[in-house]
């Protein structure tokens, strides 16, 4: 086997991926927390753009990536959709964007029935934009490393981890009583999301041990960066699983949950990150020498 | 409607490089770019075993016109297709440039043909310039040669007879009996992409 580290996708395409989940995750929870908790329409609202925001900002960076950006209009000839994630993606974009700005409307116009219902497309689709960052990667034969059905998870995981810190950060000025009621359902959901993230990077890299020589190498590579195992791991999420556990049982610790929340944004960029750098092609032997 | 594939004796590859220069005048690859060039053929120079039983070999590649194509299938505008002859091509005009699928390959066959290339071939080859677009760039098994009865510029500059082209349907070919016989195989077939690159090690 003839191993090697692939160099075309770096930062533009992690980025792309942190902002795409981060938008998709915090738009289906800022629904929730409108349909579900109370937090009234301009919550609703506000968390449904904020959400489309990121995940345009995320889309730049991937049109920046392709060779001509001034060709992305081809991306919606989605001819290829029958197997390809970049054309699901898509649909799945553009479903995030018509629903999510029909939920919008609706909740803008109080129409009760119809936004419900745009709010649960909208959620489903923002969740798929979570889920499909990793089914992106996942489609990779070549790099076994990202060919495993963990990924997905992972990534998945990860992503509403992110949402809901950045949930926590627009909800950390809000003293009323919904708000502190939805802050704690959301703390409480992140410490499940980061604690089920460790389960998961665990059985990756359990996986991985057994796993075939480019798998083997892109553990290797990212268990001997300390980008992750402190950069990622300590502060990305153990720190911040700490914190959030701690501030779960005071009073007014607001803060030390929205510091949290940073590191959490932080690993969740970090992850994507690292996880595109230890890509490793594994060529049959003679084709890299 | 033929299927056309190659087998490749390695056994009989000079390492003389005459076919990555035929290639790339005939499809103008960007052999002036960094690192080395991009090239649609390579020949890589191995050593293998260990000594006293040490080998130095030349090992060349292609795109090996899977069946199974990766790179096929994770494009999303169907840029990338298989024509009648089983020849994985690429619609130039419908190629977005994401690159996914030089990442879905494993075999290492596809590069950027970027804005700066297309200057250099225009520098280089002027009005016979032949790629006037950014796109992904691959192998056609010359194509354009095939419909004019010729054989790949690859093939038929090679001095070693190391590359053999044909229809891997007509069983009375050079490549179908190398084929059949199991003589030739193809590279990671683990992978189930169903290549149509045999190899003669």
């Amino acid at each position: 086997m003839d191993l090697v580290q692939q160099h075309l996708w770096g930062w533009f395409i992690a980025i792309y991926l942190f902002f795409g989940g981060l938008g998709g995750a915090t738009m289906a929870l800022g629904i929730v927390g409108e349909l579900r908790f109370n937090k009234g329409k301009w919550f609703g609202i506000g968390t449904a753009l904020l959400g489309l925001a990121l995940l345009s900002f995320g889309l730049l960076w991937l049109v920046l990536d392709l060779i001509d950006p001034f060709r992305f209009l081809l991306a919606f000839w989605i001819k290829g959709i029958g197997s390809s994630w970049i054309a699901r993606g898509m649909l799945i974009i553009m479903g995030a964007y018509i629903f999510g700005i029909l939920y919008v409307a609706a909740a803008f116009f109080e129409s009760k029935t119809f936004k419900k219902w745009m709010g649960y497309l909208a959620m489903f689709c923002g969740f798929g934009v979570t889920t499909y960052t990793g089914l992106l990667l996942n489609a990779n034969v070549g790099i076994p490393f990202w060919h495993t059905p963990a990924l997905p998870v992972l990534f998945t995981v990860s992503a509403f981890s992110t949402g809901c810190a950045l949930l926590m950060w627009v909800l950390a000025g809000k003293n009323d009583h919904e708000s502190e009621h939805f802050f704690h359902a959301v703390e409480s959901f992140d410490i499940f999301l980061i604690s089920l993230e460790l389960l998961v990077l665990f059985a990756y890299f359990d996986f991985a041990r057994g796993g075939n020589l480019a798998v083997v190498k892109s553990a290797h590579l990212l268990l001997s960066n300390p980008l992750f195992t402190i950069g990622f791991l300590i502060f990305g999420l153990i720190a911040p699983l700490i914190l959030e556990a701690y501030a779960s049982m005071k009073e007014n610790s607001k803060g030390i949950a929205a510091f949290a929340s940073a590191l959490v944004l932080f690993g969740g960029f970090l992850l994507r990150y690292l996880i595109i750098w230890a890509g490793v092609f594994q060529y049959p032997h003679g084709l890299a020498g | 409607m033929a299927r056309y594939g190659m087998v490749m004796n390695v056994k009989t590859c000079l390492g003389c490089k005459a076919c990555m220069a035929a290639c790339s005048q005939w499809n103008q690859t960007p052999f002036w770019a960094e690192d080395g060039g991009k090239w649609r053929t390579r020949i890589t120079e191995l050593e293998d075993g260990e000594f006293p039983e040490v080998q130095r070999r030349f090992f060349p590649t292609i795109c090996m016109h899977c069946e199974n194509a990766g790179c096929q299938s994770v494009c999303p505008t169907g840029a990338t297709y298989t024509n009648k002859d089983g020849i994985v091509l690429i619609d130039y005009d419908l190629c977005l440039g994401c690159g996914y699928c030089i990442e879905a390959c494993p075999y290492d066959a596809r590069y950027e043909y970027e804005k700066e290339d297309l200057e250099k071939d225009e520098f280089y080859f002027g009005e016979d310039a032949r790629h006037h677009q950014v796109h992904i760039d691959k192998c056609t098994f010359c194509v354009d040669r095939l419909e004019e009865g010729q054989e790949p510029s690859c093939v038929a500059t090679c001095v070693g007879h190391a590359r053999i082209f044909g229809d891997l349907d007509d069983p009375n070919s050079e490549i179908a009996k190398l084929v059949n016989t199991g003589e030739a195989k193809p590279l990671g077939e683990y992978l189930a992409t169903k290549p149509k690159v045999y190899y003669i090690k």
